[in-house]
């Protein structure tokens, strides 16, 4: 543990100290500051080339692990700063801001959770069941194929998805389908009690996992991804439509992804609120 | 960083504008630091308080009413600059008046309030409101009026595009505001910025802050269409900042006003930049977004001169 207050934001300056793949889409950032810094299961950082090289806007990324000084992440190449970022090798310079926004809730003692992480947003999952996992939470993990499965990352315990099924590693078992899927058709889950997801993923996983949650009566817990402009809640450029009864005449609030969120209740989430795209395109 | 010789002033010492004196001459921009409220959480191993040496946060910008804001996506990232179309998001002016400026008060953070209104007689009821809520603070330094909105009395053409119209805001709320100064904030989408800030100062403004961003679009190529639900944004960023030295320049032969200069400042060269065209405060933006540090730093760089 980071003897750094777990509330206290700091910006670090950094350097790549490992940037490999760990499937065929998934990379792992190993980045070593210059301080500590410690995470709460959901929280991430914003990252940037450090100098004249930095992108006009830094890059929010969950915090999949931290080891002293030490802040692992995972990404996927999907636009303009990640391409960068992959291309970057050991002793790169890079800054980061971090760790920002709501974690995951700690476990509660009454209540077995259900893990469910879909590609890039296993960290938050993967990062809250090595904390807190008891024998009694069930975890989940979808992917496209089973090469683009980390592997390493996932003890036996995991319970793993594929779009697609390609040739397993040996000694692992995958299901195909879709992770919410696999999650509705475990026979443990199907007998009645409390249950709290928590859920990171792409946007359709995310609205399967909330609707599951709705059908059982269990709480659920959901990290959004959206594209942030500073991360720390100055900007107003990532907002979440949240349902607040005393907001406005459609009782609905425009609530800062990066400090509010990102992990929102799903029951909290406006999903209907028409001009959010990420929301509309998904059914 | 090694300071030009030409350059004496030290920018984190008290300065003169209008009836005020000012902490400070490195300030961050209107909704880029919050209303100055958010941040103080964060801290760096060689900065304490991304508060350190600013002069003023000019607060985000406060309507009549609150306003929820644009819809998503807001931000369009470029490779030198963003465009944005937050929708003037805010909290509304009762709401800051009743709770943001007690709280920057009481954190001894310097502010200026933006403001923004759909007619000029709201700038003058906002101003007085102000100088009621805010009588007896010691950190609340003045006011700025962002005159890049709908000017809905007359049309809905921008107030800051006529001149006639930029003195009338201005001299609304001048007569409020006798121990706070007052800014005018143009934007540069005009032909003629000289003539806009000529008419700010005739009818009381202290300074002009120069530049408010510069009207842009961007296309997605797989939809065809422009990525922002509106069409247009607010370019800024580093790309913008030789229209805003072209434009402070035309302010300052022009007028001979003060300028706090704005655009693309993202270093302490930068802000020497509009320093040596004689900007007498300079204002973080886009920059401040990307490292809280940004404005700090540069107050760090410049001071003990």
């Amino acid at each position: 543990m980071s003897l750094i207050s777990k509330t206290t934001i700091l910006r670090s300056e950094g350097s790549v100290l490992g940037n490999i793949p760990v499937s065929s889409g998934l990379l792992r950032l190993d980045l070593e500051l210059d301080q500590p810094v410690g995470f709460l299961p959901g929280q991430f950082a914003m990252l940037n080339l450090t100098g004249p090289l930095g992108l006009v806007f830094s890059r929010p990324f969950s915090i999949l692990a931290s080891d002293g000084d030490v802040l692992s992440f995972l990404y996927r190449v999907v636009g303009r700063g990640t391409s960068v970022m992959a291309d970057l090798t050991p002793t790169a310079a890079m800054n980061c801001l971090g760790p920002l926004g709501r974690p995951f809730p700690e476990p509660d003692p009454d209540t077995p959770t259900v893990l469910i992480g879909g590609g890039v947003g296993l960290p938050p999952v993967a990062a809250w069941y090595a904390r807190y996992g008891r024998a009694r939470d069930t975890a989940f993990f979808g992917a496209r194929d089973c090469q683009d499965v980390p592997w390493d990352l996932l003890d036996e315990r995991w319970r793993i998805s594929v779009d697609r099924m390609t040739e397993l590693p040996a000694g692992r078992e995958a299901w195909q389908g879709l992770v919410t899927e696999l999650v509705d058709r475990d026979p443990e889950l199907k007998a009645p009690g409390k249950r709290r997801v928590l859920a990171c993923g792409p946007m359709p996983l995310l609205r399967a996992a909330a609707r599951l949650a709705a059908e059982r009566r269990w709480t659920c817990y959901l990290s959004l991804e959206e594209h942030m402009g500073c991360g720390y809640g100055v900007c107003k450029g990532c907002v979440v439509p949240v349902l607040e009864p005393a907001a406005g005449a459609d009782g609905v609030r425009n609530a800062t992804c990066c400090q509010e969120g990102p992990v929102f209740r799903a029951e909290d989430i406006a999903w209907q609120r028409p001009g959010y795209p990420s929301f509309e395109q998904v059914d | 960083m090694t300071v030009p010789a030409w350059w004496k002033t030290d920018p984190c010492q008290p300065f003169q504008l209008g009836p005020r004196t000012l902490p400070g001459r490195i300030w961050t921009a209107s909704g880029c630091f919050a209303y100055g409220l958010t941040g103080h959480d964060i801290g760096s191993a060689d900065l304490a308080s991304p508060f350190l040496g600013l002069g003023a946060v000019v607060t985000k910008t406060v309507t009549p009413e609150p306003r929820s804001g644009n819809p998503m996506p807001r931000l369009c990232e470029l490779p030198h600059g963003a465009i944005n179309s937050i929708g003037l998001e805010n909290v509304g002016f009762v709401a800051f008046c009743e709770e943001v400026l007690p709280a920057l008060e009481e954190r001894a953070v310097p502010s200026i309030v933006s403001l923004a209104a759909t007619r000029p007689d709201q700038f003058g009821e906002m101003a007085a409101r102000l100088n009621e809520c805010g009588a007896g603070m010691t950190h609340w330094h003045g006011v700025e009026l962002n005159l890049s909105c709908p000017n809905v009395a007359e049309g809905g053409h921008d107030f800051g595009r006529d001149p006639e119209t930029v003195a009338r805001c201005v001299a609304a709320a001048r007569p409020h505001l006798t121990d706070r100064a007052l800014l005018a904030k143009l934007t540069p989408n005009v032909a003629d910025i000289g003539t806009l800030a000529t008419a700010a100062g005739v009818a009381g403004a202290d300074a002009i802050s120069a530049i408010n961003t510069v009207v842009g679009l961007e296309v997605d190529l797989d939809t065809g269409q422009p990525v922002l639900p509106r069409r247009y944004g607010g370019y800024s960023g580093p790309a913008i900042r030789p229209i805003a030295l072209a434009k402070v320049d035309e302010i300052v032969q022009k007028t001979g006003l003060p300028v706090v200069g704005i655009g693309g400042i993202e270093t302490a060269e930068d802000a020497l930049r509009f320093f040596a065209l004689g900007c007498v405060a300079v204002q973080v933006g886009t920059a401040q977004m990307r490292d809280p540090f940004a404005a700090a730093k540069m107050a760090r760089a410049l001071a003990g001169n």
